[in-house]
């Protein structure tokens, strides 16, 4: 009867394991390592194109929270201190190419200026790529999480 | 042998439900009496085209835009706390949860026949606010007092901690379809101080414009129809909004002390409720008021 009962609670345990394993999967799963090549590509492009706004250090404009005087929300960080990483790959992608426009601004222009035509799909992939080495170990988690129904679109491939 | 290993079995069963955070269905009982308590909670289902109210330990439903109303049955577990709001699906007609600061999350998609609590992940005990998304059927937040928002997107069955909310007590939450969300839509909160409004993907908590009246606990709801278009009552006033919650406006309120609203998209009435159950309703946007079933 005890070897029953182990064999019963082995045969439970290995049910348990089963029936919960979907999350210890997911806590498993963690983001890819960055390509070092892509990060330093992305690096170069941040410096480039977005530094003036978001800062060097991606520690964004200084009041970031609140419209300032013309009615338009400042440049946000993108290090640990904002919220880039809430967002998926696709959403950021999409953002950097098409621009953004805070739908309470008081004026017409866009909070967030397009780069389409002047980063390369490539270019703005790394530099999302790039931001991510700001990030704390949970923030990459979730954003890695929220970019698997959020992805790059398929052209961004870095050469 | 069989006896042992099917209560083993039984042991490792209930010890899998502590684990995963499963608990198991509750028959819904209809209570006795007439309600007691103040009315806690108000909101109308568009997919089951009801209006409903909540007390503490009750809930009604009315069909016929408020003229009469009959309670849905809620399980025995409503006991250990007290309800605080009810969220609807838009988009999943029948099923109904019901938030309360003590035992959590419930659901039944049986008229209240039967009910699951859903807790995984949720500190339900401070629970304070429910809202269903406006369009993602499965999708829901809920605010817990002094901790933040929590969002399921598997209808109740786990949670996750969003952020750290609005900084001050959420009276009722709701979601937004309103346009130019860097994710799917906006979350507002009526709290003591006003409206606040965040994009859903809690991308930081912003004041939605400035309500003229004095602090109290504002209840805030809007037009899916017309996402710019949002009402809110509280601080001894009612508002209106058409530029999703920057500018608002005084609206007569016919001396009621009204402390929830409701509305009906497709009839376009405006619902008003005191706490002690009476129902107002509006057909011109708010600006005059009559009684219902008077």
């Amino acid at each position: 009867m005890n070897r029953g009962l182990a064999r019963s609670g082995v045969i439970g345990v290995a049910v348990l394991s089963l029936s919960c394993g979907a999350g210890s999967e997911r806590r498993s799963d963690h983001p890819p390592r960055l390509d070092p090549a892509v990060v330093e590509q992305g690096r170069q492009v941040y410096a480039s194109s977005c530094a003036a706004c978001h800062g060097s250090q991606g520690e964004g404009a200084l009041y970031w929270r609140q419209p300032d005087a013309r009615g338009e929300l400042p440049a946000p960080p993108h290090n640990a201190e904002g919220h880039t990483w809430r967002h998926g790959n696709g959403m950021l992608y999409q953002i950097v190419r098409d621009g953004w426009r805070d739908p309470f601004n008081r004026t017409a222009r866009l909070t967030m200026p397009a780069f389409r035509g002047q980063l390369t799909p490539a270019a703005t992939r790394a530099v999302i790529t790039y931001l991510k080495t700001w990030w704390r170990p949970e923030q990459r988690q979730f954003q890695w999480e929220e970019s698997r129904q959020s992805r790059f679109p398929p052209d961004t491939m870095v050469p | 042998m069989k006896t042992s290993a099917r209560s083993c079995g039984a042991l490792l069963l209930a010890a899998f439900g502590a684990a995963c955070g499963a608990d198991s269905a509750q028959k819904g009982v209809v209570p006795d009496g007439p309600p007691r308590g103040e009315l806690v909670a108000f909101s109308f289902d568009v997919s089951g085209n009801r209006l409903l109210k909540a007390y503490p330990q009750a809930l009604y439903q009315s069909r016929d835009a408020g003229r009469s109303w009959t309670a849905i049955p809620l399980p025995p577990l409503i006991g250990e706390g007290t309800i605080v709001a009810v969220a609807t699906p838009a988009k999943a007609a029948g099923t109904l949860y019901v938030g309360g600061r003590g035992f959590g999350v419930i659901r039944s998609q049986d008229g209240g026949a039967s009910w699951r609590r859903l807790n995984r992940g949720l500190p339900a005990r401070k629970l304070e606010a429910l809202a269903a998304h406006a369009e993602l059927a499965t999708t829901l937040y809920a605010s817990v007092a002094g901790d933040g928002i929590y969002s399921t997107e598997d209808g109740g069955e786990s949670w996750k901690r969003m952020d750290g909310g609005p900084g001050a007590q959420v009276g009722q939450l709701f979601h937004s379809n309103l346009a130019g969300s860097m994710k799917t839509g906006w979350l507002y909160a009526g709290t003591p101080d006003g409206v606040q409004r965040t994009m859903d993907c809690f991308c930081g908590w912003r004041p939605a414009g400035t309500l003229l009246g004095q602090s109290g606990s504002y209840s805030v709801v809007f037009d899916p129809d017309e996402p710019r278009t949002l009402y809110a009552s509280g601080g001894g006033g009612l508002f209106r909004s058409r530029d999703g919650g920057e500018n608002w406006e005084r609206l007569p309120s016919e001396g009621a002390q009204t402390v929830a609203l409701a509305f009906d998209p497709a009839a376009e009435i405006l619902y008003a409720a005191t706490r002690e159950g009476v129902i107002l309703d509006s057909r011109d946007q708010g600006a005059h008021w009559e009684r219902v079933g008077e």
